[in-house]
């Protein structure tokens, strides 16, 4: 029996509305399919290539360690490894080659130092890896930029930093990122010249970063931080503030103290928190006079600095803000009193429905 | 049965291991690699070495975690050198104070931490 005239009839039958639905589930029917061949066949295929990854990497790290292990200790570089070198220099034409090769160089490099670090630099150079990674610089998607960067950065390669100095303002954030990194990564202070005239704000994270490589370098010399101090692009203030803070950079004091008066929040609270770091008290006097005009958060760095600097002249001030609306003020005022004349401290009295002051002095006699 | 001292290195970058497994082989040492701290700890109490070389940072259990199983689960003495990269100077301080003998900040040079095992299994 053939059913499929009935089923046709049948369908031409139904009304349009039913028809087009039919129609449509079909379509999708035949969509979804394709769509799980072709799923299947794109697993597949990111299996192979990384299995094929995984045994060219194994191979890649057998060479390279033969060749870091094949050196003669006369001539920089031995007759086994210009062989290894050769084949190298022809393999990385091909693109698949070249990035495993790149990946198994920079684990290596980042991790060893001494002579097999300067082998693996030597490598770098002498297989053309180099004119790779600068090439990467003039492509048009910006993860292949902030890739080259990120490889000349590893490898030490200076000789980029004036097409990197270009890159510092990319309209791409990781590529800015990179840029920045690579500058101080491979000139230190010198490097941070890009934020005499930047024109992005620097994130948290960002500055972070930059923390972290300075200090991995000893006997660096410090450049003066006070234009930076000085820069209106706010961003860049906090991140001098945390340099002045880090390398204690006391050459910078006048300009912290004029940073007192900078009309953003942040940045003065920051301040107050590096010259208390600083144990100054020359901002006391600009400080205390202005103190009813800061701000909550000023006013708390600011008792926080006296905790550290504070002497008997500030007894009238701090007697003031004894009863402050503030808790951590409050405390701050009644630690430092008892301090700097524990018999006033003692003759303190809070009157009866201040129990919050007479919990704060029962806690501190008990420190 | 050898006669070659046993060393445990855990290290996830399997360049380096390799790189350290050649070198430690060519000086006469046995060694067994661990791509993270959960096969270091199968491979402590399986092959008891004369030595161990752990990252700090690490998948699965970290190197602080190895020196705390070795020290105050396995009850072993064995020497443990540390290795850490840098700003993990407080990680340092805690391996310390859980029994590492030893640390190498990274990056570090092979021949210096061959010259460490040589003093360490002396």
């Amino acid at each position: 029996m053939n059913d499929s005239p009935n089923i046709l009839e049948y369908f031409k039958l139904l009304p349009i509305l039913v028809k087009v639905v039919w129609v449509l589930s079909m379509v999708l029917f035949v969509f979804i399919l394709a769509l799980i061949c072709y799923l299947k066949i794109l697993r597949i295929r990111l299996n192979k290539n990384e299995i094929k990854q995984k045994k060219k990497q194994k191979i890649d790290e057998e060479n390279l360690i033969n060749y870091l292990y094949a050196g003669d200790g006369v001539n920089e570089i031995s007759k086994e490894q210009q062989v290894f070198i050769n084949t190298m220099k022809k393999e990385i034409s091909d693109s698949f080659n070249r990035n495993i090769l790149i990946s198994v160089m920079s684990k290596l490099v980042n991790d060893i130092s001494g002579e097999m670090a300067v082998a693996i630099h030597t490598l770098y150079f002498k297989t053309g890896l180099i004119n790779y990674s600068l090439e990467k610089l003039k492509a048009k998607k910006w993860e292949v930029i902030a890739s080259g960067i990120s490889e000349l950065t590893q490898f030490e390669v200076k000789q980029a930093s004036q097409e990197i100095q270009k890159l510092i303002k990319h309209s791409n954030r990781e590529v800015r990122n990179q840029a920045q990194l690579y500058l101080v990564n491979l000139f230190q202070f010198k490097g941070l010249r890009f934020l005499d005239n930047l024109d992005y704000q620097l994130s948290e994270w960002n500055q972070i970063q930059l923390l972290e490589i300075l200090q991995k370098f000893d006997n660096q010399e410090i450049t003066d931080i006070s234009p930076w101090l000085k820069s209106t692009n706010i961003s860049v203030v906090e991140f001098a503030l945390k340099l002045a803070k880090v390398y204690s950079h006391f050459e910078a004091k006048d300009t912290l103290l004029e940073l007192l008066k900078h009309p953003n929040e942040e940045i003065r609270v920051q301040t107050i928190h590096v010259l208390s770091y600083f144990m100054d008290s020359d901002c006391k006097v600009y400080l205390k006079s202005n103190f009813e005009n800061s701000s909550e958060c000023e006013q708390i760095a600011f008792f926080n600095l006296l905790e550290i600097v504070a002497d008997n002249t500030d007894e009238s001030f701090v007697k003031e803000n004894i009863s402050h609306t503030n808790f951590q003020v409050k405390y701050s005022a009644l630690k430092i009193l008892k301090t700097i004349n524990l018999v006033n401290y003692n003759d303190v009295v809070f009157p009866e429905n201040d129990t919050q002051g007479k919990q704060i002095v029962k806690f501190i006699n008990t420190i | 049965m050898s006669s070659k001292k046993k060393i445990v290195l855990a290290e996830d970058n399997s360049t380096l291991s390799l790189l350290l497994k050649f070198r430690l082989e060519k000086e006469g040492y046995e060694l067994f690699i661990a791509e993270d701290g959960k096969k270091a700890l199968e491979l402590i109490e399986n092959e008891q070495p004369e030595l161990v070389l752990t990252d700090i940072m690490m998948p699965y259990v970290s190197g602080l975690e190895v020196i705390s199983h070795v020290r105050n689960k396995l009850n072993m003495n064995t020497p443990i050198i540390v290795f850490s990269a840098a700003g993990q100077e407080e990680m340092v301080l805690k391996a310390f104070n859980l029994g590492a003998s030893d640390f190498m900040g990274k990056p570090f040079s092979p021949n210096e931490l061959v010259m460490r095992v040589k003093r360490m299994l002396s």
